[in-house]
């Protein structure tokens, strides 16, 4: 009783996805345009230590495709908000289905459009000179996962609790971007101090996009030995895994009415 | 579909729904201990103005809410306790389509099969049997965005009636149809009672509908006005109504105290009187008022004419003092 329903509204995820062409080509375009301007502009001048011999546009490369990630993980929630109101998660919720096949659903349906973005990007990698074995892709694709359980059930968990999309584009703009930008997304780590660095370190998407960015540069068997690697994969796991069982929690807590005034 | 004996379809005991104060403003109370029992087999109507608490128990019925207090039995399975049993026997017509726009009628109606778990041998056989209940059968592969509001409603049914429900709840499944569409759609809710025996509770504001309907409760401010077939609600006002367009109705209305067989009252300009002896009357009324009388009618009396008989007003200036 959860599979069927689950499966059904992770393909309806996709089929709206491929309909809204304006949604497919501003979700591609975005990254890749910030990408290409932010990796000309900062090239000539990126020199970030133990990083000598890495352009811009190769160091910025996984903080695009973890970009990928958070859009198709923010879109795939925000119709959430209108649709619970007067569109077809009405019918949802009115269903015998379980609720929590609504936030796997969503879930499912998000990592499938993700990987349909990134995938093709990921395939540009030996155009910038950064090679790709098969295990490597594996586990950027163990990565993409990750990062993509912990966007969109991050975002369920923000949409389920919004009454207009407007509100949802504030927290958007204040929360989950940032969280992209200190990320190590832009700009690395280590020169970090202070503040700056505690934040980025607390930041489980830094983590996340250690998943994506080890596989790119360094051999499986390389950062398979490294314990660095192992923290991050560990604390990223326990974001998304949190993020997934808040959101369950969430869909499945119906508030009761109010008591009554006497 | 479902035997006309039985327990009822849906028993509502005591049920109360408060929505929460914001900025310092009390809690709003939708719903006061409100009893409810609607057979099976019936077409029930909740009719009341905008506010007084219909929409408030479609959520709740629907499972978008959750009472503050109360029971809620659908064939006798606890809707609260045990949401999933009681919503298996459900179909749900909301007021505005849950339908996706972007996606084709099948599309929509192939995620409903799944949200009831309806193998696909079982939805193509479902569906054929559905497809009966509108003219869909032309249009499955179009996308919902193309319907006019009366085909999408038409999705909107055979999608609930796909999982053969014994109860269908809807919420004004009118609102935004033309007199034509819907006329139509209670034509086929009323067949889709007489041959298969679904019980139906479906709220509306507008009273004509209700008067179509096996039962009707007229909801006002959380409490049962009235509950009846709409033959005995009415009737409860004598057989006719005197109705006069006038100035001055309440010097007509005290020329009328000292007849007791008599009952008036005034709405807006309208002196409406109920009693025996109404013809008779006109000729004593324009015997003495004549200049003040404009126009002068006797009707059959309606379920809005109950409506002002029990709240001294009209739903629509209700409406406008219940809106927020």
């Amino acid at each position: 009783m959860i599979l069927r329903p689950a499966l059904s509204l992770a393909r309806r995820e996709m089929v709206r996805f491929f309909r809204q062409p304006e949604r497919v080509v501003g979700s591609l375009a975005q990254p890749l345009l910030m990408w290409a301007l932010l990796g000309a502009g900062f090239s000539p001048s990126f020199r970030a230590p133990g990083m000598e011999n890495l352009s811009y546009i190769e160091y910025f490369y996984p903080g695009v495709l973890l970009m990928l990630m958070l859009f198709a993980g923010i879109f795939s929630t925000i119709t959430l908000i209108e649709d619970r109101a007067q569109g077809l998660m009405q019918g949802v919720l009115a269903s015998p289905a379980p609720r929590i096949t609504i936030v796997l659903g969503k879930v499912m349906g998000g990592i499938a459009v993700a990987l349909f973005q990134a995938v093709p990007l990921l395939i540009a990698a030996p155009f910038i000179g950064i090679t790709l074995t098969f295990w490597g892709v594996i586990w950027i694709l163990i990565g993409f996962l990750i990062a993509c359980l912990g966007f969109t059930s991050l975002g369920f968990l923000i949409a389920w609790n919004m009454e207009s999309t407007s509100g949802f584009h504030a927290i958007m703009s204040i929360f989950l971007m940032p969280m992209w930008m200190l990320s190590g997304a832009l700009f690395p780590l280590d020169p970090a101090t202070g503040w700056l660095w505690a934040l980025m370190i607390a930041n489980p998407v830094t983590h996340a996009l250690t998943l994506i960015r080890a596989p790119l540069y360094q051999a499986p068997g390389v950062f398979l030995a490294d314990p660095h690697y192992w923290n991050a994969f560990g604390i990223a796991l326990a974001w998304a895994g949190l993020c997934l069982m808040l959101a369950l929690w969430r869909v499945n807590r119906l508030e009761r009415g109010a008591t009554p005034p006497t | 579909m479902t035997p006309p004996d039985g327990p009822p379809a849906v028993r509502v005991e005591g049920l109360t729904h408060a929505y929460p104060g914001r900025r310092r403003q009390p809690p709003r109370l939708a719903l006061d201990r409100l009893d409810l029992t609607i057979p099976r087999g019936c077409l029930f109507v909740l009719t009341g103005p905008n506010g007084s608490g219909k929409s408030t128990l479609f959520k709740i019925l629907s499972g978008l809410l959750l009472p503050s207090g109360g029971s809620i039995h659908i064939f006798e399975h606890d809707l609260i306790a045990d949401p999933r049993a009681a919503r298996r026997g459900m179909g749900v017509v909301f007021q505005r389509p849950a339908l996706d726009k972007h996606m084709t009628v099948l599309e929509n109606l192939k995620i409903h099969a799944d949200l009831h778990d309806l193998p696909d041998p079982l939805f193509r056989a479902r569906l054929e049997a559905a497809l009966a209940w509108g003219d869909l059968r032309g249009r499955l592969n179009d996308r919902v965005s193309t319907l006019s509001g009366g085909l999408a409603r038409q999705a909107e049914l055979v999608k609930v009636l796909l999982h053969e429900p014994a109860l269908l709840i809807l919420d004004e499944p009118t609102a935004g149809l033309d007199p034509g569409g819907r006329s139509a759609f209670l034509a086929t809710l009323r067949r889709l009672k007489n041959r298969h025996g679904v019980t139906i509770l479906m709220t509306s504001h507008i009273f004509a509908e209700a008067e179509q309907a096996d039962q009707v409760g007229i909801l006002r401010r959380g409490t049962l006005l009235a509950l009846d077939t709409p033959r005995a609600l009415t009737r409860r006002l004598g057989e006719e109504i005197l109705v006069i367009d006038c100035d001055e109705p309440e010097r007509i209305a005290a020329a009328l105290e000292d007849q007791p067989a008599l009952r008036t009252q005034i709405q807006n300009h309208e002196l409406r009187i109920q009693g025996t002896g109404l013809p008779e009357l006109i000729e004593t009324l324009l015997k003495h008022h004549r200049a003040r009388i404009h126009a002068l009618a006797i009707k059959q009396p309606s379920l809005e004419d109950l409506y002002i008989h029990l709240t001294g007003r009209a739903l629509a200036r209700d409406e406008e003092e219940e809106s927020p």
